[in-house]
């Protein structure tokens, strides 16, 4: 009963090893030829532009904040869909208050100015 | 029991919730006519508040023992006792923040006081919580709100600090909190806590030491709501960083909450078959002793030397966390009644310290102990005698309030044979006499200096402090009347 595990224990043993073993490889077997184009940070192919510690502006979090409020939103959406008939009127009722408290939500952002880019 | 017939005991977050959408609409009104500032969003807060307590007083003769919402809440006595005492701590703070200077002073009021309500609806939830998953995102939602708040004075340096702090704390302990979580719900199969309660008892001999370690990953996270040690560090700097409204509310409300799960997941969670430790072989009660011991008295060694008095009132809130552990630890209906009685009285009397010290600083703009010199003598004659009460009564002197709650607390202590642990509390309770005495010796003893202005307080700012210190004073003789309240709220639904 105790020991019902000890494979798992084995597995994780053996995939650190293999992981170790390919490292140490690659770091005492590899030949090393660096260029300045190697060491160039990689950005998908593009030419790198910028440091890689830039900063972005906070307005890139509230937008995105903002997107998964209403990707949730959508994401309730779709059981209340598939079950509309059963649920009947209590659904549609619960759901309307559910939109309306996020609708308040959006209201206050967008009359608050948070949805303008300048 | 259905959601709709659930809404009939979920009067107090419905009232709470359309509250919290009328003073968004409310300040999108008064945006939208260039109005910066005003008394309205307030005001709408305090009615919000004083409502849900009135709708939480009306279920509290409501016999009924439900689940809600399809097992994810429960509806009994212990939960509404906790519903009318966490809507006096949001209805306190509201009233608090009309009269803050560093709350009023501050651009998005309406912001403020939708936080606060939030804050006040996630800690009701808190209060009846009885499945892993609604404990877990009803304290989750407090805590997020509480981070809000605790920054909420942008142009302050301490202000932000304190909210960093308190987020980055928060994360790891709910983070050690849910993954416990996780291994409760592998271990026994069961989110809601009945169902936990059941598996326990098929639990085999390796999986108890498993059991055991979720427990202590899940007392990680209750314990950094109450702040006990040894997860007690963001306390003193977040109640020092924030505006002393939200640190009143932090200090009562949301140790409050905290008390509300710990005690319903121990005791009807996994101890709803017996105490705990007996059930699951599991050494609970060890590990209980030490955290309430080590609490209280790191909360009053720490407070020895504090000359800040938020700073000062933190450590002692840390200690009087320890002081209601004691009655966590008795594992037993007894301690369960000591506990609620003694977040009642220290709901009281901490709230009342802290409107003092709000009153002070808006006065002198201090909150250090040097500001304090010889304020009886200086036009503050009042407001140090009421700080005067509050304080012996934390200190837990006769005949206070805080006297015959610490007084149940050890009892119940005595009653289930933990000795030791109730000597410790009253050599602490010996301990803290001296900090507390210490400010109370600085208004009324120390001579005021030239340097130090004479304070003017308004007879009206001074009604809540009194309506405090004459119930410090009258729940020290006729402790009778909550004790009969707390009697009835102490039977937790078990399911």
């Amino acid at each position: 009963m105790k020991f019902q595990y000890v494979p798992v224990l084995i597995a994780f043993g053996l995939g650190g090893l293999v992981a170790a073993v390919f490292v140490a490889a690659g770091m005492f077997l590899g030949p090393r030829r660096p260029s300045p184009v190697k060491e160039a940070a990689f950005e998908c192919g593009n030419p790198p532009s910028g440091p890689a510690w830039g900063r972005f502006s906070v307005k890139f979090y509230l937008t995105a904040i903002l997107f998964i409020v209403f990707d949730v939103e959508v994401v309730f959406m779709y059981p209340w869909a598939v079950l509309f008939r059963p649920l009947g009127v209590f659904g549609l009722v619960e759901m309307s208050v559910f939109v309306l408290v996020l609708t308040v939500g959006l209201v206050y952002v967008w009359r608050k100015g948070a949805l303008e880019w300048d | 029991m259905d959601a709709t017939q659930s809404l009939r005991y979920f009067g107090p977050e419905l009232v709470l919730t359309a509250a919290i959408m009328a003073v968004l609409a409310l300040d999108l009104g008064l945006t939208a006519r260039g109005i910066e500032r005003s008394r309205w969003p307030g005001i709408v807060a305090l009615a919000g508040a004083a409502a849900a307590i009135g709708s939480a007083v009306r279920l509290l003769r409501v016999p009924a023992r439900e689940w809600l919402f399809g097992r994810m809440l429960v509806f009994d006595g212990f939960s509404v006792y906790f519903k009318v005492l966490l809507g006096l701590a949001l209805l306190a703070a509201v009233w608090m923040s009309l009269g803050s200077r560093e709350v009023r002073g501050q651009p998005n009021e309406g912001e403020y006081f939708t936080l606060l309500l939030s804050s006040g609806l996630a800690m009701l939830l808190m209060a009846a919580a009885a499945n892993l998953l609604m404990a877990y995102l009803s304290l989750e939602f407090a805590s997020l709100t509480s981070y809000v708040l605790t920054g909420f004075l942008r142009h302050n340096r301490r202000s932000a600090e304190a909210a960093l702090k308190y987020l980055i704390y928060g994360g790891v302990a709910s983070g050690a909190m849910i993954y416990g979580m996780s291994w409760i719900f592998g271990l026994t199969g069961s989110m809601d806590y009945a169902g936990i309660a059941a598996g326990i008892a098929q639990l085999d001999d390796p999986s108890r030491g498993a059991f055991f370690l979720a427990l202590v990953l899940v007392l990680a996270g209750f314990g950094y709501k109450v702040a006990s040690v040894p997860f007690h560090m963001w306390a003193p700097d977040v109640y020092t960083g924030a505006p002393i409204p939200v640190t009143a509310f932090l200090a009562v409300g949301s140790k409050a909450a905290g008390f509300a799960m710990l005690l319903r997941f121990f005791h009807f969670g996994v101890g709803a078959a017996g105490p705990v430790g007996a059930v699951t072989r599991v050494p609970l009660l060890q590990l209980g002793t030490l955290l309430c011991a080590a609490t209280m008295t790191l909360g009053n060694l720490a407070a020895l030397s504090q000359q800040n008095m938020k700073r000062l009132l933190a450590y002692s809130s840390i200690a009087h966390a320890g002081y209601a552990l004691l009655g966590f630890v008795v594992f037993a209906d007894a301690g369960v009644q000591a506990v609620l009685f003694y977040l009642t009285v220290y709901y009281i009397m901490n709230l009342g310290a802290f409107w003092v010290v709000m009153l002070i600083a808006n006065a002198t703009g201090h909150e250090d102990l040097p500001s304090y010199r010889g304020l009886a003598w200086r036009g503050g004659a009042l407001p140090a005698l009421a700080l005067a009460i509050f304080l012996f009564s934390l200190a837990g002197l006769p005949p206070l309030a805080g006297f015959v709650g610490k007084f149940y607390v050890f009892g119940a202590g005595v009653e289930r044979g933990l000795i030791a642990l109730v000597v410790v509390g009253v050599l602490n309770s010996v301990v803290s006499l001296y900090y507390y005495v210490r400010v109370v010796k600085t208004m009324f003893l120390d001579e005021p200096r030239a340097e130090d202005a004479p304070v003017h307080f308004a007879l009206n700012d001074l009604a809540a402090v009194g309506l405090l210190s004459a119930a410090t004073l009258v729940l020290g003789i006729r402790f009778d009347w909550l004790l009969a309240r707390v009697e009835t709220a102490r039977r937790i639904f078990a399911g």
